[in-house]
């Protein structure tokens, strides 16, 4: 093939792409759509449920204070370390649970594969951005809110190429 | 002859600082701040615009992986192992489990074997798609610089829809996979790998054909095919120089044999031989993972383990194609809860004898069409 046919082809593939949608997804405004409501652990069946690792959640009324996740953090990121919390619950009669240092955590999610109380699970809230790092230790009582992360946009494929659009459903 | 000795030989001597001074040649280092190359140096020595010497100096990278695994226990060592390739980083993982597997004396159920098949070829093309990218950009082809970081997005959504993760995806456990395909991952997924094959046709058109490349990369850095051999390449660069050799096919795992699959390779051992094999490999990768999910059944997806289980006292050896080449895991347990040893043997470490013999006699422009076609990963070969 000559240079000269080999440049108009490349030309040719190229210039159609500026009838084409954008693939860009425009972030702060547009944000994707995970499925389900973040990575949990069934420890009954052994394994987990798919969804999105980002933030944890943790459920006060289930938490023991085993240290289980902590344990299983050490060899990872030693980022889970357990504190002493003022409310007092049945189930837990140390008055310990986990706080976790998100500068250090690598979101591997093991410390939810080890939690054997249903207590610790994971959400799809990456938006974790601090000023200082100590706003970055997430204590108990954080922990223990639902985060409110709206995803919308999936990628839509179609006969013009591939693009981002809103999920209707 | 020991084989350092005759590893030696074929190489050429290296000159020495007297020598390069009477004859007028200049000593470059690039690196280990080189934008492509990641932290690694390459010492060069010019005459003019000739490289005479290439010494490749890795390390810098050094994280002591091999060190960490005997201080951690079988699953605290998933997620520090896939650090040293992110973008590949379910094929890094998949030798470990395997041998994991043999040496606490479980299987993985047949519906993970398949996930695991699935998810190892994704994350070969996502590599393979970075790849191609830096290699674009390299050669000063901006446009093969942003469509296949924007495709690659299409697998990543894939990778983030099973495991929960866009990189490091930790997904893969002795045992299986950490949890099941969720329902809308089979749709999906045909969906945007036939979308994708599309558009590989399309990289062709603009890349592969685009005289300028063909330009940059025929006839330039010609590894023969017992050069390779001998040295001890793997993966697409070894492909690239007339060797059909896939570990896939020599040693299948999992449920590689039940799969139908071509091993692709080129005759001419140069740089466009090393750039298209992996470009025919991704056609493969999406046949293998649409048969994967044709055959897949149902059923449970990881194995049952005790918390913190203790290995058999053994030693185990198992490879995996990655989308560098061959990864291979040597692990030895005392009969605790930790190995007592784990070597890793990776892909890009072998692509350094290789570099310095392609580097020598070539042109400086030529460097980095050479360098980044022999697929190295420096974080990957100093682990």
């Amino acid at each position: 093939m000559s240079s000269i046919e080999g440049m108009f082809k490349a030309l040719e593939a190229g210039s159609k792409h500026v009838l084409i949608k954008r693939f860009t997804l425009f972030y702060p405004e547009q944000k994707l759509k995970f499925v389900g409501d973040g990575y949990q652990f069934d420890p009954k069946e052994g394994v987990g449920i798919a969804g999105y690792r980002g933030r944890h959640i943790l459920f006060h009324d289930k938490c023991t204070g085993c240290q289980l996740c902590s344990i299983m953090c050490e060899g990872i990121a030693e980022a889970i370390s357990m504190v002493k919390i003022d409310k007092e619950y049945k189930q837990n009669k140390k008055g310990i649970m986990p706080q976790i240092d998100y500068g250090k955590c690598v979101f591997c999610g093991l410390c939810v594969d080890a939690c054997p109380f249903y207590a610790l699970f994971m959400t799809d809230d990456y938006e974790l951005s601090a000023y200082t790092k100590e706003h970055l230790i997430y204590t108990p009582d954080q922990l223990s809110i639902k985060p409110n992360y709206k995803g919308e946009y999936v990628i839509d494929i179609n006969e013009f190429g591939a693009t981002h659009k809103k999920d209707i459903k | 002859m020991s084989d350092i000795e005759r590893l030696n030989s074929m190489l050429p001597n290296s000159l020495s600082v007297e020598e390069s001074r009477e004859k007028g040649i200049l000593t470059l280092s690039v690196g280990p701040q080189h934008p492509g190359s990641g932290h690694f140096r390459l010492i060069i020595k010019v005459d003019g615009d000739i490289i005479v010497d290439a010494e490749p100096d890795p390390g810098y990278v050094h994280r002591g992986e091999e060190k960490m695994c005997e201080y951690r226990n079988f699953m605290q060592n998933i997620p520090h192992l896939e650090r040293p390739v992110i973008a590949d980083s379910c094929s890094i993982l998949y030798p470990y489990c395997l041998a994991i597997e043999e040496l606490l004396n479980i299987e993985a159920p047949r519906r993970a074997k398949f996930i695991r098949v699935i998810m190892s070829e994704i994350n070969k093309m996502i590599f393979e798609l970075y790849w191609l990218g830096i290699y674009g950009i390299f050669l000063g082809h901006s446009t093969m610089f942003m469509w296949p970081m924007a495709d690659r997005e299409l697998l990543i959504d894939l990778a983030e829809l099973a495991s929960g993760a866009r990189v490091t995806h930790a997904y893969f456990v002795p045992g299986g996979v950490r949890n099941d395909l969720p329902d809308i991952f089979k749709d999906r997924a045909v969906r945007q790998l036939k979308y994708f094959r599309n558009r590989l046709n399309e990289y062709s058109k603009v890349f592969y054909e685009n005289p300028l490349f063909i330009d940059r990369t025929k006839g330039v850095g010609i590894l023969s095919r017992e050069d390779a051999i001998n040295l001890g390449v793997t993966g697409p660069v070894l492909r690239g120089s007339n060797v059909p050799y896939d570990i896939r096919k020599v040693e299948p795992y999992d449920v590689y044999d039940e799969l139908n699959f071509d091993v692709k390779y080129m005759k001419d051992g140069d740089c466009f031989a090393r750039a298209y094999v992996p470009y025919l490999e991704m056609y493969e990768s999406v046949d293998l993972i649409l048969q994967a999910l044709e055959k897949m059944p149902d059923g449970p997806v990881r194995a049952k383990l005790p918390p913190n289980p203790k290995g058999k006292v053994g030693e185990v050896f198992k490879r995996v194609e990655a989308g560098r080449g061959e990864l291979a895991y040597y692990v030895i347990s005392d009969g605790t809860q930790k190995p007592y040893r784990v070597k890793l043997s990776v892909p890009s470490f072998r692509a350094i004898p290789a570099m310095r013999k392609l580097l020598i006699g070539a042109r400086l422009a030529d460097m980095p069409a050479i360098y980044w076609g022999l697929n190295y990963w420096p974080v990957e070969a100093d682990r």
